[in-house]
């Protein structure tokens, strides 16, 4: 949480998880770069340039594919949540691996022609009617410019001055980018790579992150709601309550609310964090303050206010106890309004 | 849940998590490296063409036929390129030589290059300027070709330079892209066959009459076809002049 931009605002977790990530993108291009080519003991060695680009090429798309299997295992096990805090980085890194292996491409395939790098990839393969030959570069092409996008648009300025619902949605570009990585491989390498262990791990890879995201989906799917005569929603039955923890709903809207017990009284936020939508309703109380699992903002539960002199505010419901279970009202409230909390008698009727 | 450890990024992590990260950390560390290498070993074998520099500047004379794509008869050899052998040339970079070769045709010429050697393929890449091709002293002329009649060939049309070892791998589909360009830089082109024709598996392709690769041709660049065309032995290089509408993807 900040009141002001600065370019990265580390703490220690953040030098462990950066230092972890670029211990192991290097020790990935190092094994790939000078541990390999004596393994493979061909007579004569693959082309630096091209050994080069295939190592960053490689890297980039490992790399991508452990950022997107990062969000569905949180939501599986919160144990992964700490992966999450600082994925930005890893993003960011991963934009420039992929960066790099696209300038061993561009100096090399592209280069000593009469024809610039770029005109040349855009010019020299343009059998796009086909499966087989398809210029799979472009596909390549693609995925850097959405990665480039995501890395230049990841700082929590962007994040505000988009608004959290757009820079959302723009960041969702990482599927598309991921989708046509696969497809630049699938289209490329694996064309004529005949091993079949390079083929299982590119392919492996993929489907682990689908994989994963099947069964996040399957996991996080919404019960079904009752929704009472008068309108509301019931979320749960009073003792399923736990101090300082919610229970989530699913709204008619498809908007999510978060019901927290906080000293024996409920109170009802939005389950989107104002950050990056992050899920408040798996977060705690810390300190009497809704605190978001992804990132630590955090709202005073009774109005959705941030403390000051942080500015966040999500909306708030009313909340009401009737038969032995809770309900909110699905009408939400403007953003950072109070709500009087309501006394959580359990076994109340 | 309330039991479990909660983790806030700027906060000093958990007792109870400390463990999971620690792991997890070393965990992606030592699966970053193993995938390094899983994804390193796993690349095929380039083959066994490469730039021979280690043989030195070569440089033989010899008669310059247009194909269209330029060939020397070899009339004066040396150690390694012995009289009588044919080969192609191209320039440095993603180049041919055509417009160097065009005026020599039919004409004696000194060329002078470094070798590009694949098995029985080879080829120079010429130096630049005049040091490169210039008009020799000498007689000779082009042999006739000698007509081995139409065939239909099975196999993949490359760019003889990086086929022949200028980029290590210089075919396949990963490489269409850059074998198109230099196709499209004039360097010649060559049918790797599946079954040797008259002892070679390597024709330097041509379109037909004359003329060079045709358009239609760089579809199928890299891809596993078959064609159809009129082959001919000039000196001792095949050149195989392919019909375009025989053209066709092979099952």
């Amino acid at each position: 949480m900040s009141v002001k931009y600065i370019p990265v605002q580390w703490n220690p977790n953040k030098w462990y998880y950066d230092g972890i990530m670029l211990v192991g993108v290097a020790a990935f291009l190092w094994v790939f770069l000078y541990i390999t080519p004596d393994a493979l003991g061909h007579e004569r060695p693959i082309n630096p340039q091209i050994h080069n680009a295939r190592a960053f090429g490689a890297c980039a798309f490992t790399m991508l594919t452990v950022i997107l299997c990062i969000g569905p295992l949180a939501r599986l096990d919160h144990r992964f949540l700490p992966l999450l805090y600082n994925r930005r980085h890893f993003g960011v890194m991963t934009a420039f691996v992929a960066a790099t292996h696209a300038g061993y491409i561009l100096d090399w395939y592209f280069a000593f022609s009469s024809r610039s790098p770029v005109q040349g990839l855009l010019e020299a393969n343009t059998s796009y009617g086909q499966i087989a030959g398809f210029p799979f570069e472009i596909l390549g092409v693609f995925a850097l410019i959405c990665l480039t996008l995501l890395a230049a648009t990841s700082h929590d300025f962007w994040l505000k001055f988009l608004t959290p619902p757009v820079w959302k949605r723009l960041h969702y570009l990482i599927y598309a980018a991921y989708a046509a990585v696969v497809g630049h491989v699938v289209l490329g390498i694996l064309q004529d790579d005949r091993g079949i262990g390079v083929n299982l791990l590119f392919i492996g890879g993929a489907a682990l992150v689908c994989v994963l995201h099947l069964a996040a989906w399957w996991q996080g799917r919404a019960e079904p709601m009752g929704i009472a005569a008068t309108g509301w929603v019931q979320v749960a039955p009073v003792d399923a309550f736990r101090e300082g923890f919610a229970k989530i709903t699913k709204l008619p809207d498809g908007d999510r609310v978060a019901v927290f017990l906080h000293e024996g009284q409920l109170s009802a936020i939005a389950n989107a964090c104002a950050h990056q939508n992050g899920p408040l309703g798996e977060g705690k109380i810390v300190d009497c303050l809704v605190t978001c699992p992804w990132h630590g903002f955090q709202y005073d539960v009774r109005n959705g206010q941030s403390p000051a002199p942080f500015t966040e505010k999500v909306p708030t419901y009313l909340v009401k106890v009737e038969g032995g279970a809770v309900f909110v009202n699905p009408a939400a409230n403007p953003p950072g309004t109070a709500v009087a909390p309501v006394p959580l008698e359990k076994g109340a009727t | 849940m309330s039991d479990k450890p909660f983790f806030v990024g700027y906060l000093p992590a958990p007792g109870g998590l400390r463990g999971c990260l620690v792991l997890a950390g070393a965990l992606l560390m030592l699966g970053m490296a193993a995938a390094g290498f899983a994804l390193g070993v796993a690349q095929d074998d380039p083959g066994e063409g490469a730039f021979r520099f280690d043989y030195g500047r070569q440089t033989v004379t010899g008669v310059v036929e247009l194909t269209p794509y330029p060939l020397i008869h070899v009339t004066e050899g040396n150690d390694r390129i012995k009289a009588g052998e044919t080969f192609m040339m191209s320039a440095g970079g993603k180049s041919g030589v055509d417009g160097r070769a065009a005026p020599l045709a039919g004409q004696v010429a000194q060329v002078s290059g470094v070798m590009l050697e694949r098995g029985d393929l080879y080829m120079l890449q010429l130096r630049g300027g005049r040091n490169g091709i210039r008009a020799a002293e000498g007689s000779g002329a082009v042999p006739e070709p000698q007509d081995l009649g139409r065939w239909r060939l099975a196999g993949e049309i490359c760019d003889g330079k990086c086929l022949s070892g200028a980029m290590r791998p210089g075919r396949g589909l990963a490489h269409k892209a850059c074998a198109n360009l230099c196709l499209l830089g004039d360097v010649p082109p060559v049918f790797v066959s599946t079954q040797p024709v008259e002892g070679s598996e390597f024709l330097l392709i041509t379109g037909p009459d004359g003329t060079a690769l045709p358009e239609a041709a760089y579809d199928y660049v890299a891809q596993y076809v078959t064609v159809e065309g009129q082959v001919r032995r000039h000196g001792s290089l095949l050149v195989f002049a392919m019909d375009p509408d025989t053209l066709a993807l092979a099952p």
